[in-house]
């Protein structure tokens, strides 16, 4: 198929489709509203469910009846909305229903505003809802990277029988850049025949449920959820290293849309001879702890750029167990640290190691 | 001799869990009964909600949600959409319905959503303890209203089944009671109208069963089921509320 | 600079209101085609009338167009940045032409955005005014001849106006290549005919406008300088000396325009 120029929330609606989903429920807000437009006017074409729900909270409960009859089920929100889905998402990943989940960030806390923010890293990894659970996070960098993730996700979503969510900033959602559809090869969504309700025609009943009342059954549901996540985490960590080859001073450790920026700033300052290295999480959960303790060791000293007050970082000091000093900068509420910013932070944390 | 009772294929065969006298238990029975003559219990997904009816998954023999506290409408509402040749039911308490759950089941009416809603209306809370419901009647004591309901601090009792009545959408909306055998039957009868609209994909189906609570009314079986009757139905009217035939391009006959 | 001999397009019409789907590029041409009139000598006022899309915006050009005397109406202060429907006073006025200015509007996208005007379709009646709708053939829903019709009637209906011409701007962004110009050029032809609306210009991202193709068309030329830049694409330091609030760029930067 030619390229064609999209807005990333467009884009990642036709990526669902693309991935055989043509099931959307979700409400409107800023700064992902065009992808509940989008699959309005396209899911009719392909015969999909399209309903706008009457909340966020409906949205997370109408994906757990639709994943609980077997079908591919897609939602987005951004950040205020992703808060009130923490319910159903508790649920879904109680019962183990394949969904995806789209979380276009915008500044927060509060109504906050609508302009990027990468604020919501630490609700998507470590504490979504209620309840021991880990959720698949993805956190696309470009609006071809949000197509492939955005497919992507609905695969892990099935081979696990995990909810995945798929974060990116503001910015991923509005701007506009060219993208390739891969051709994907879609089925029935995987293994639903053993566990969807289907309608108990010549089988036994099922249920789709999160309750265990004998605390044994449920500790055993938990540790059952702890082991997938381990062969999770074993088996799909992805990450990008920009500019990590030779040796570098300084390791800069960003993710999303905010690594691109980072990127030019690392190009610039290679031409003035400075060699910084990068590295990127796709998958911020699982966390490539290993990947990221790797690129550090060459380092003297981090750097971790975000577009929050400073989230992921929990993560890097986790990666490198306290063997580097870390520095830390970023910018919140809707401003998008530059290229310059980037460079003068680069260029302070290298002062710090003494060169 | 005669067979005076016998299992339904509708339900399953386990002990439910229910209170002595609860009629939770008798309205299990006939929507079991009305799932196993329709003929549609390999067809069927339900929805349990959480209240005292928390495990009815475990009691209707067909295929079962259980949903987060007063959500089923919009889980039913995900299943129903994606799988329109379904039979679709929730099974939902006061508490869970009218409270918690008051935006999903107005939006699913509104919608139009073409499965079937069963209201138990026991005026109370019943599996947290016996707190007030929306349904609780005025000067009703529970545990959050020592002193009775009082309707000028908690508002009057909520009319459910009139007021998504009002809505514009065609539906089928009536009221049933579980008190006594007549009106259990009564009650079948329209649970059965019910799912015979959602099967021809008519409407929004919702029937209103009220029913007791005599753990935490306090009473006896017996008395429960006079209290009922004597408190409860002045308050809530039987009958059917809104029926489909009524609607005529866009407007209500009634209405 | 050098230019193929090809006609560049003039603004004649006292108001201009540029619309088609989102992401078609009418912040860029409006942008652009102010600049460029200014650039001829004309006053020029441009007025964001984008309700719809929360970033990249031709508010945030507001700077870049100010420092080429160009008027830019838009909402007052941190008002610019919110998440509401804000139509300022100043548009009514735009209205009513003047002698010597060009006024431009930069419409939101798809019916949806173009709604606001039906508003003004009763002051029109009878002003000279052009509804310009712009075409991206790489565009999803206006990649096709019914599309691109659905869509203006979609545009008419909402904004109670009629499309006056066609603007081809079929692009990319950076993997725009003439062939893609071309095809959207003839997806436009076919549309012109369809429709009886004339082309009114083409456009050209910088060094395209020099393709010899272009000047073989048989309609002006608007070239283009791009003005909304992403955050992680570097060019010459942003000045902040300025009015800091208005300054703030959030979602995307502007580069300076370098005027043909
Ligand atoms: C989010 C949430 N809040 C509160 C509860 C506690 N809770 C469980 S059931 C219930 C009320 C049930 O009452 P009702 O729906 O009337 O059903 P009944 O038990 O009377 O059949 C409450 C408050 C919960 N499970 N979840
Ligand atoms: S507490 Fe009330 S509603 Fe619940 S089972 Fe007992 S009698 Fe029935």
């Amino acid at each position: 198929m030619a390229k064609v120029l999209m807005k990333g929330n467009e884009a990642i609606g036709e990526a669902a489709i693309r991935a055989g989903c043509i099931h959307f429920f979700g409400y409107p807000i800023t700064p992902q509203s065009e992808v509940p437009e989008y699959l309005a006017k396209r899911l009719p074409e392909v015969g999909g469910v399209f309903v706008q729900a009457e909340s966020e909270v409906a949205a997370s409960n109408m994906i757990y009846g639709a994943a609980g009859v077997g079908m591919r089920v897609l939602t987005t929100s951004s950040s205020p909305g992703i808060s009130l889905m923490a319910e159903g998402v508790s649920y879904l990943a109680g019962a183990e229903l394949p969904v995806v989940i789209v979380n276009i960030m915008r500044g927060g806390p509060g109504l906050g505003g609508i302009l990027p923010s990468q604020g919501d890293y630490l609700q998507a990894t470590k504490g979504m809802a209620h309840g021991d659970f880990d959720l698949i996070v993805l956190a696309p960098s470009s609006v071809q990277e949000a197509v492939d993730l955005t497919i992507r996700a609905f695969q892990l979503a099935e081979k696990y029988r995990n909810p995945v969510m798929v974060v990116g900033d503001g910015m991923i959602g509005q701007m506009m850049e060219p993208v390739d559809f891969p051709e994907v090869e879609v089925g029935p969504p995987l293994a639903a025949d053993d566990w969807a309700l289907t309608g108990c025609e010549g089988r036994s009943p099922r249920d789709v449920n999160s309750l265990f009342l004998d605390a044994n059954d449920l500790h055993n549901h938990n540790v059952k959820l702890k082991d997938k996540f381990a062969v999770i985490t074993e088996n799909e960590q992805e990450w990008e290293l920009y500019s990590c080859e030779g040796e570098y001073d300084v390791l800069v450790t960003s993710f999303g849309m905010m690594a691109r920026i980072c990127k030019t700033a690392i190009d610039v300052l290679a031409e003035e001879g400075i060699k910084v290295g990068l590295f990127r999480p796709i998958t911020i959960k699982p966390y490539p702890y290993d990947a990221c303790r790797e690129a550090a060791q060459k380092a003297k000293r981090l750097l971790c750029v975000e577009m929050n007050m400073g989230q992921m970082i929990q993560d890097v000091q986790l990666a490198t167990r306290g063997a580097k000093e870390i520095d830390f900068f970023g910018k919140a509420g809707g401003v998008i640290p530059s290229v310059e910013d980037v460079i003068q932070s680069v260029r302070e944390t290298l002062a710090k190691t003494g060169k | 001799m005669k067979k005076i009772f016998a299992y339904t294929d509708g339900l399953t065969r386990l002990p439910t869990h229910y209170c002595p006298g609860c009629t939770h238990g008798v309205i299990h029975r006939v929507v079991g009964e009305v799932i196993d003559e329709l003929g549609i219990r390999g067809t069927t997904v339900g929805v349990a909600p959480v209240g005292c009816a928390v495990l009815a998954y475990k009691y209707f023999n067909c295929d079962m949600f259980e949903a987060s506290h007063g959500r089923a409408p919009a889980v039913a509402t995900g299943a129903k959409r994606c799988r329109p040749e379904m039979s679709v039911f929730t099974y939902q308490g006061d508490g869970d319905l009218a409270s918690i759950g008051m935006a999903e089941i107005v939006h699913a009416a509104n919608r139009g959503e073409k499965f079937t809603v069963i209201f138990v209306n026991n005026a109370i809370y019943g599996m947290t303890g016996g707190q007030m419901a929306p349904t609780t009647m005025p000067n009703q004591r529970s545990t959050t209203t020592p002193f009775g309901r009082d309707v000028n601090l908690a508002g009057y009792p909520i009319r459910v089944a009139e007021m998504l009545s009002t809505l514009t959408t065609p539906a089928y909306v009536s009221r049933v009671s579980s008190h006594t055998a007549e009106q259990t039957v009564r009650a079948k009868e329209v649970i059965k109208k019910a799912f015979q609209y959602q099967i021809a994909g008519t409407c929004f189906t919702f029937v209103e069963v009220l029913s007791t609570c005599p753990t935490n009314w306090g009473l006896s079986p017996r008395e429960s089921n006079k209290w009922l009757e004597k408190e409860m139905l002045p308050y809530y009217p039987l009958g059917d509320i809104k029926r489909p035939e009524d609607f005529e391009g866009g407007q209500h006959a009634g209405n | 600079m050098t230019q193929s001999n090809a006609a560049i397009y003039e603004l004649s019409t006292p108001l201009t209101m540029v619309v088609g789907s989102y992401g078609s590029g009418k912040t860029e041409i409006s942008v652009n085609l102010a600049v460029a009139t200014r650039m001829r000598g004309c006053r020029v006022s441009v007025a964001d009338l984008d309700i719809v899309n929360p970033y990249f915006r031709c508010r945030e050009a507001q700077v870049l167009m100010r420092e080429h005397g160009v008027r830019v109406v838009i909402p007052p202060g941190a008002q610019q940045f919110a998440d509401l429907p804000i139509v300022v006073p100043e548009i009514k006025g735009m209205l009513e032409p003047q002698e010597g200015v060009f006024s431009i509007f930069d419409v939101g996208g798809d019916e949806v955005g173009a709604r606001l005007l039906s508003s003004f379709s009763e002051p029109l009646k009878g002003r000279p005014y052009r509804l310009l709708q712009v075409i991206n053939s790489r565009r999803p829903f206006t990649s096709t001849l019914e599309g691109c019709i659905r869509m203006k009637e979609g545009l008419e209906e909402s904004s109670r106006l009629k499309v006056g011409g066609f603007i081809v701007n079929s692009h990319l962004i950076t993997d725009t290549t003439i062939e893609v110009v071309l095809e959207g050029f003839e997806l436009a032809q076919k549309l012109s005919e369809e429709t009886g609306v004339p082309i009114e210009f083409v456009t050209a991202m910088g060094e395209l406008a020099q393709a010899p193709e272009l000047a073989a068309l048989p309609a002006p030329i608007l070239p283009l300088r791009r003005v909304m830049l992403p955050p992680w694409l570097k060019d010459e330091p942003k000045d902040d000396s300025s009015d800091e609030k208005s300054n703030r760029m959030p979602a995307g930067r502007v580069k300076p325009l370098f005027v043909p």
